[in-house]
């Protein structure tokens, strides 16, 4: 689930422009996809420029380099794990590739990723047109992906797997600069237009004269897989992907959970920041006032996607403190987006009865987590999921819930508005091929 | 009858189109730079002929219509307007469609139109500043940047109409890219500043105006010294790629609405926009004295500041926007001009037939900052599947050459027409048309249009920001501060950046409020 940026020059003077300070912006507005590992990539009139290390983009970029570095042409990446990194082909043609998701090549993402450079790099250097290749490559790799590259004539291709499993959004400056991104939320960062989505299959290419596209043939709605933790969990609030509403989606999801599994409290909170839009929408529904729960110590930390049972609970313990008299003596629903191993949860809810909250009705903005992830998004070894292991009773003791449940996979589903057929629900333990 | 043309182009050729249809059966005489192959053909048609000549020469132009004996001369570019020659076509009792020298002024020098609207109090202005050079602007840039200016969000344009080039919109509102924009600004004035060097019909230089967002459209119209009439709106592209990305062109394609409105423009909307028109068509035959007998064109913008709001002028029909408009002329051009030579067009009906039109303009890779490298390319289409597709085909930035080869000049290489019941349903078939390959350069060097013009998706996007405009200058308009733009800046006070621009109006001979009926 890495964080992918392109900035794209056009016109008169296009090469005025210095665009590593743009993509560095953008990594922090796409930081929370993945917050160990960072890269700025430039291409100027000297050819490439490479800035890159581990930790979040405000660490890793300082000010004199980012001041220094030239390039009027920038893609950024930030990356969940230390090993993904950007990969860099020399021959036969000299190019940079960035990705998110996984295409379906070797058995880790890091290998995929340069299997797939290497394979679009040779297609390239034997069709001499780098939409035609782009295009091959998608039409034979399978798996869910998202990609970006930059190659030394200046092209800057990006592109989505046929089944549209990762997003990839289009934007624009003025009469000058185009981009792709993850998120239409970096675009907004920029200040740029945010105008539409690169559809699934299909390539768009910059180049210094023209922005062409093509769309693989066989590419149909029917076959569609779109990342439902894309919407749940990854994405920022404020994004909207393939056209639908992120935020959107999550006050529905709360508003479903309010439906489904409806209980009697005094008050709803949502666990900072991704619940909080859950909580309000099960909030309007059932009619318990929404308070704020929480306020959180130092920057925000992804306590799911950080890698260490020390690195989480240090997450968790400093990102959420209660705030005493907003459960003190009540009944509390408290929503959580996901659980993985229920240690997080654990700990917040005794924190929290130990603040003086009566009863605690834990309810869950997602399924069940059951499986791993085909595409890369690194979720723990089956023994380590708790949903396996126990049912939702079996949970709320764990974690000491006085009830506990989970989202239905069909009411995530009517929340993000796409068919169970259009979605991909594999981590939720839902096989559909 | 003999009719004479100026100019080259697809416009043109439109022209010559709708003209050589009269049933006054004209012979067409044409002069132009380059040997434009769909006129050419129409000039031989019609038996009458065809010389290559430089347009902006009065003399030459004026000695042509005399020796041909013509009955009278229609321009179709602007430079012939700047370069006078309407006036010495006139001097020799010749009559002429086409502004006058001084009555182009409101198209030749963006800076001077701007100046006529604030002294007259023309409503959809911009605020705007005038530089004669780069330092100057950068000076003054320098001096607001402390302030909340609305300097910082600006298009940066040279200051004359100059072939559409060099119009850069930078919105410098993230505090943390300033630097990068405002490092991009200044390199853009000094290249502003050493294009218009080539220019000496003006001292202006820079003109740099605010930042204004919303659907644009263009309002075209027939003037006879007396009345001003409205065409159908058009809605020109002017970036040069899809998703409205990429630098501005003269136009990738345009496209019209059944009727007269476009499908995100009220009537009310449409009826000011013919009133601002109107006004300064009035205010420059005030000024100059002088009768404007032609085309005149305001390229429009809803904007939340002031509504209907006047982005540019043209001084003659767009360019694709005047080939929408002309495939839908009923009503015969040649009894048109005649009653703007007689100052009688309040008299005639004119009617456009009650279909959309989408026009997509085909260029050469390159075009339109690199024009070097889109030049000189051997152009190759298929006419007879254009017309199977029942798409219309005109002529571009080509020239014939006399061994029957037709090159690329470097600008748009052929514009194609079609007619639907919606602007999608007329786009697509363009779409279907182009995908069969009707267009290309023998040589192997790319072309590109856009395929999103016209589509439902770009009239989605444009209805929605129209009505995200149309709430914010109704709000104005209901709170009475429709076009104030007062701010309060803190150890400043109130600011009104209104009261700045009188320098740029002292040379003001008018004044006070000005609006036509």
């Amino acid at each position: 689930m890495p964080g992918l940026i392109g900035i794209y020059p056009f016109g008169l003077g296009r090469e005025n422009w210095r665009l590593a300070r743009f993509v560095y912006y953008s990594l922090l507005a796409l930081q929370h996809r993945g917050q160990e590992l960072a890269a700025i990539i430039t291409y100027g009139d000297d050819g490439f420029h490479k800035l890159f290390g581990e930790g979040f983009a405000d660490e890793v970029f300082n000010e004199d380099a980012l001041n220094t570095m030239p390039g009027f042409i920038g893609i950024g990446y930030v990356a969940p794990s230390k090993e993904q990194h950007p990969v860099f082909i020399e021959s036969p043609v000299r190019m940079v590739l960035i990705g998110d998701g996984k295409p379906s090549l070797e058995n880790s993402v890091q290998d995929s990723w340069r299997a797939f450079g290497e394979l679009f790099a040779d297609e390239l250097s034997r069709t001499g047109d780098s939409l035609k290749a782009a295009r091959r490559v998608i039409e034979e790799v399978d798996g869910g992906y998202s990609f970006m590259t930059l190659t030394e004539n200046q092209e800057l291709i990006a592109g989505r797997d046929v089944h549209g499993v990762k997003p990839l959004e289009i934007g624009s400056l003025g009469f000058d600069l185009g981009a792709v991104a993850s998120e239409s939320s970096t675009l907004d960062v920029l200040g740029m237009e945010h105008i539409a989505h690169i559809k699934p299959g299909e390539v768009v290419r910059f180049d210094p004269y023209s922005i062409e596209k093509s769309q693989v043939k066989s590419c149909n709605e029917p076959n569609m897989n779109r990342c439902s933790f894309e919407y749940v969990y990854l994405a920022r609030p404020d994004s909207v992907i393939d056209g639908i509403s992120v935020y959107s989606v999550r006050e529905r999801i709360g508003m479903i959970l309010a439906k489904e599994r409806s209980v009697e409290a005094d008050i709803v909170i949502g666990i900072p920041e991704t619940a909080i839009p859950f909580s309000l929408g099960y909030s309007r529904v059932s009619g318990i006032p929404a308070s704020l729960g929480f306020v959180t110590t130092g920057r925000k930390v992804r306590t799911a996607i950080k890698p260490s049972i020390f690195e989480r609970l240090m997450g968790v313990q400093l990102k959420l403190n209660p705030i005493r008299c907003a459960m003190d003596g009540r009944d509390v629903v408290l929503i959580d987006d996901s659980v993985v191993r229920g240690t997080t949860l654990r700990n917040t809810v005794w924190n929290m009865k130990r603040r003086g909250a009566r009863r605690i009705h834990v309810r869950i903005g997602s399924p069940a987590i059951m499986a791993s992830c085909p595409y890369g998004i690194e979720i723990p070894p089956p023994d380590e999921l708790i949903a396996r292991a126990l049912d939702e009773r079996e949970i709320a003791e764990v974690v000491g819930a006085d009830s506990f449940a989970f989202l239905s996979i069909d009411g995530l589903c009517k929340a993000i508005g796409l068919e169970r057929s259009e979605l991909c629900l594999k981590c939720w333990g839902c096989e559909k091929r | 009858m003999r009719i004479m043309g100026i100019g080259g182009g697809s416009r043109e050729h439109a022209l010559a189109e709708a003209i050589a249809r009269s049933a006054h059966e004209p012979k067409l005489f044409w002069v132009s730079e380059d040997r434009n192959f769909g006129i050419y053909r129409l000039v031989k048609r019609t038996g009458g002929e065809y010389v290559l000549a430089k347009v902006t020469d009065p003399l030459k132009v004026a000695s042509l219509a005399e020796q041909w004996g013509v009955d009278m001369v229609v321009i179709g570019p602007e430079e012939p307007n700047f370069h006078g020659v309407v006036d010495e076509v006139e001097q020799r009792g010749i009559p002429c469609i086409g502004a006058r020298k001084r009555l182009s002024i409101l198209e030749m020098s963006k800076a001077e139109m701007r100046r006529i609207q604030w002294r007259y109090g023309i409503s959809g202005k911009l605020l705007f500043k005038t530089y004669r050079s780069y330092m100057e602007a950068i000076k003054d840039l320098e001096e607001h940047s402390e302030l909340l200016s609305w300097l910082q969000n600006v298009a940066l344009k040279p200051a004359r109409q100059a072939g559409g080039k060099g119009v850069k919109v930078i919105e410098d509102a993230q505090i943390y890219l300033h630097n990068e924009k405002s490092r991009f600004k200044q390199r853009h004035m000094r290249w502003l500043e050493d294009y218009m060097s080539e220019y000496t019909d003006i001292e202006d230089k820079i003109l740099v105006e605010e930042k204004v967002w919303g659907p644009e459209y263009t309002l075209q119209c027939f003037v006879d010294g007396r009345t001003v009439i409205g065409m159908p709106l058009v809605q020109d592209n002017k970036h040069a790629h899809e998703y409205d990305i990429g630098p501005e062109t003269g136009g990738m394609g345009s496209y019209t609405g059944k009727g007269l409105l476009l499908p995100f423009i009220t009537r009310e909307e449409y009826e000011r926009s013919l009133r601002i028109v109107k006004s300064m068509v009035d205010v420059v035959q005030r000024e100059t004295g002088e009768r404007y007998h032609g085309f005149v064109a305001g390229q429009m913008m809803l904007t939340e500041i002031e509504g209907p709001t006047l982005i540019e002028m043209y001084s003659r029909l767009g360019d694709p926007e005047g080939v929408n408009v002309l495939a839908m002329l009923e009503t015969d051009i040649i009894d048109i001009f005649e009653a703007i030579i007689n100052e009688r067009l309040s008299a005639v009906k004119i009617r456009f037939s009650d279909v959309a039109t989408v026009v997509k303009a085909v260029a050469p890779k390159g075009y339109p900052d690199f024009r070097d490298i889109a030049k000189d390319h051997p152009v190759e289409v298929n006419e007879a599947l254009i017309e199977k597709f029942g798409c219309r085909l005109y002529w571009g930035s080509v020239h014939l050459d006399d061994s029957g080869k037709v090159l690329t000049r470097g600008s748009r290489v052929v514009e194609l027409l079609a007619f639907g019941e919606t602007p999608q349903e007329a786009s697509q078939r363009i779409e279907d048309c182009l995908v069969e390959g009707v267009v290309r350069l023998s040589d192997g060097w790319g072309l590109f249009h856009r395929s999103d013009i016209g589509s439902r998706e770009m009239i989605r996007k444009r209805t929605e920001i129209a009505e995200r405009v149309r709430r914010l200058y109704t709000y104005r308009e209901r709170m009475g501060i429709l076009g104030k733009r007062v701010d309060w800046i803190p150890r400043v006070g109130k600011v009104d950046p209104v009261k700045e621009l009188s320098h740029e109006l002292f040379s003001c001979v008018g004044g006070g409020s000005y609006e036509s009926g």
